[in-house]
């Protein structure tokens, strides 16, 4: 049995020669990707196109303006004089918020006689960046009100620890970006990879009329699938070392667990998404139809990940279905070896 | 370039789809499903965030902030704990998203406006769920200070009104609720009807995987009319999915629509000639259709959801994401479905998108026939 087995798996990898750049192409192209997607998608919102309009033009106005500057999430483009240029701007798309500083903003402030109304227009149509920008100028009006509010009441800012909670992030205490995305991404790539490879392998077949041929010889199905599975784990574990490689050393993300413990769970995950990509491949006649399949199946479990949103927050039903996708289960053994690993016990990093 | 020639190759290419019922659903109907998958894989309210609670004061006060932190539906109290270790122990294991500690010294501290003495830990490796329960903790929180203030303000006899210096009034424009969804489904309306190209890519190289690209050209057809032909069903199929997807958008997410639909339909046309031409740019250069699929996936399905600006801000992206932004057909899509639908703006606004992406389309497909000719010289 082992014999014809190993002629099968010989009788792929010829395929695979012929085809060198196929592979050579996912996984070296697959690593350009991660190494770019992962690159543009890990950094934090900055450079919001930002417009003031300052009626008051007065030191304190200013300190406001500097200080929405300081955060580095905008980057205010110009200081315009009149509402319609800001309502020209949003329409157009080309800003992300606008900032009206009314004409008395620091005499009331000075003179305790009033409350200015700061008024902030968000550009709805882009809702991730403008919610980033609620929060920063919530942020900064916060800290500027604390500060004024201590003034009036003439107690000693030094006194004061802050009103903020203090906060502490485990497992990422830079709070970087990149240490949540790219595992994330580093999984998506890896289970397209599995699935696509493994999805083809028997339409191709079937599609080339080769199928048959195969079905004639002394092989039991089961020889054939072994065949054919060989090929595919090995291309997926070399894809998988090759990202994880990336997210290292690219991205600086940590591998703190068990090595061996990962691996050992990698292979099991690419040994469950190649029996899903085989079901798919049996289902479909042609190539085509098993890509298209091979993008629905991968784009539903790509929702469950928890990439884009957390599972817990979904509907009960959704989370029941959530974990009988493999990809929610790779994620969490992914954020748990790389990222969790052996901290805790006696770490000193957050013990304080 | 001759029109026999174009509609034999078209009605070939259309028998190809029609052919098989199944890869006609899925031609059909992909886009759609896709747009539902991603609307609500990315569009999760987050809520019911599992925390734990270490009260280390138990007093009237701190329960009291207990009790205001977990009404609701925002955070979930999954347990209040006795000890350090078993935070420790839940955020290893992944029960809980973020531990808020309350010091022995709250309640004073609190009185004599010392500051605020509490602890919140989140999880770093899934750190929105986090974020947002320190958002929701610090609000709650910010009340109780509120209640103290008052009272030393009311106690040195000054106005009430002292303690908002000042008053942020928020206004947003064209989404009123911030609500995600209501832009990201105009956005990944330009990442779904993008999926043609794939079939394009496919196609081509199919017929060459198949040997019959030879017999095609034996034939007197130019190999512009076998670019083009193979290209105007899939424009067909996609103008259906033009139409069929804002209506899905319009009538089952609630996106408003507020533009002109003749305008968004002739952009649509232009985006899809785009994205198709680069399609058969892939098509051209793979001679399997694994390997046409395996670049597709890496030049349009995976740069469409990433890098087209639907999630992630091009403003904030590195320079050299921004130059490959601004070559993929999606992101000048993208800012035209999202201004069609919201602000509901027109063509004086949107031209230079337009006029971009017919640009891109010519460039791709001149790409395509060149190398065509070349590889198979």
């Amino acid at each position: 049995m082992l014999k014809r087995i190993w002629a099968l798996v010989r009788k792929e990898f010829t395929h695979l020669r012929h085809d060198w750049w196929l592979p050579a192409f996912m996984l070296i192209g697959g690593a350009m990707e991660l190494l770019l997607i992962g690159w543009a998608t890990s950094r934090p919102i900055t450079n919001l196109p930002l417009m003031v309009l300052d009626h008051d033009r007065s030191p304190g106005s200013r300190e406001l303006v500097a200080a929405l500057e300081n955060t580095n999430t905008f980057r205010i483009d110009e200081h315009v004089s009149d509402m319609a240029a800001i309502e020209s701007a949003i329409e157009r798309g080309e800003i992300n918020a606008a900032v009206i500083i009314p004409p008395d903003y620091f005499d009331m402030i000075n003179t305790s006689s009033g409350t200015p109304t700061l008024v902030v227009i968000l550009n709805g149509a882009e809702s991730i960046p403008a919610t980033e920008a609620m929060r920063t100028i919530e942020g900064v009006t916060r800290e500027i009100g604390e500060r004024i509010v201590l003034e009036r009441l003439n107690l000693n800012q030094d006194q004061l620890a802050g009103f903020n909670p203090s906060l502490r992030v485990w497992f990422n205490a830079t709070l970087s970006e990149a240490l949540y995305t790219t595992p994330a991404e580093l999984g998506l790539m890896l289970e397209f990879t599995i699935l696509l490879f493994a999805a083809l392998s028997f339409t191709r077949e079937r599609e080339l009329g080769t199928l048959e041929q195969l079905l004639v010889m002394p092989f039991t199905s089961l020889e054939i699938v072994l065949g054919k599975s060989i090929p595919v784990i090995l291309v997926g574990f070399i894809d998988f070392i090759l990202l994880l490689g990336i997210t290292n050393l690219a991205f600086g993300v940590p591998v703190r667990g068990p090595v061996p413990l990962l691996l050992v769970l990698i292979f099991i995950y690419i040994l469950v998404e190649l029996g899903k990509g085989f079901v798919i491949s049996i289902i479909s006649r042609t190539q085509h139809q098993a890509f298209l399949l091979v993008l629905i199946v991968g784009m539903i479990d790509f929702m469950f990940t928890g990439y884009a949103a957390p599972v817990e927050s979904m509907p009960e039903v959704l989370q029941v279905i959530a974990n009988a996708v493999p990809a929610h289960h790779m994620l969490a053994i992914l954020r748990g070896i790389l990222l969790k690993g052996s901290y805790g016990k006696g770490d000193p990093e957050h013990h304080g | 370039m001759s029109f026999r020639h174009l509609r034999a190759v078209t009605r070939k290419e259309i028998f190809h789809i029609l052919r098989d019922r199944m890869t006609l659903v899925l031609v059909l109907f992909t886009p759609t499903i896709l747009l539902f998958i991603m609307a609500y894989a990315i569009t999760v309210d987050i809520r019911q965030v599992p925390i734990a609670i270490l009260d280390y004061e138990r007093s009237a006060i701190s329960r009291s902030l207990i009790q205001q932190i977990t009404a609701g539906d925002d955070l979930e109290l999954f347990s209040q704990v006795d000890s350090f270790d078993e935070i420790e122990h839940l955020l290893i294991q992944g029960e809980i998203k973020a531990a808020l500690i309350i010091d022995p010294n709250f309640s004073s501290d609190l009185f004599s406006l010392r500051g605020l003495p509490i602890q919140i830990i989140i999880d770093g490796t899934e750190p929105q769920s986090g974020a947002y329960a320190v958002d929701h903790i610090a609000l709650r929180a910010e009340e109780l200070i509120n209640i103290q203030l008052t009272r030393q303000i009311q106690a040195l006899g000054l106005d009430l009104d002292s303690i908002q210096p000042i008053d942020l009034r928020i206004r947003t424009w064209f989404n009123p609720s911030l609500k995600p969804r209501v832009d990201l489904v105009p956005g990944l309306i330009s990442m779904v009807l993008g999926l043609p190209a794939l079939s394009v890519a496919l196609t081509l190289s199919h017929e060459r995987e198949h040997g019959t690209l030879e017999q095609l050209l034996a034939t007197p057809i130019s190999r512009v009319d076998l670019l083009f032909g193979k290209m105007i069903p899939y424009i067909f199929f996609g103008l259906l999915n033009v139409i069929l997807i804002p209506l899905v958008a319009i009538a089952w997410f609630r996106i408003p629509f507020n533009g002109n639909f003749l305008l968004y339909f002739a952009l649509s046309t232009i985006f899809l000639f785009a994205i198709l031409g680069l399609g058969t740019i892939v098509g051209v250069f793979m001679r399997t259709q694994a390997a046409a699929l395996a670049l597709s996936f890496l030049v349009i399905f995976f740069p469409g959801f990433f890098l087209t600006g639907i999630f992630f801000p091009i403003a904030s992206m590195p320079e050299i994401a921004r130059l490959e932004a601004l070559a993929l057909p999606g992101t000048h899509y993208a800012i035209i479905t999202r201004g069609v639908f919201l602000p509901g703006v027109g063509l004086d606004i949107l031209w230079p998108y337009g006029v971009m992406l017919l640009g891109l389309g010519m460039a791709f497909i001149a790409i395509a026939a060149l190398f065509f000719r070349k590889k198979l010289a």
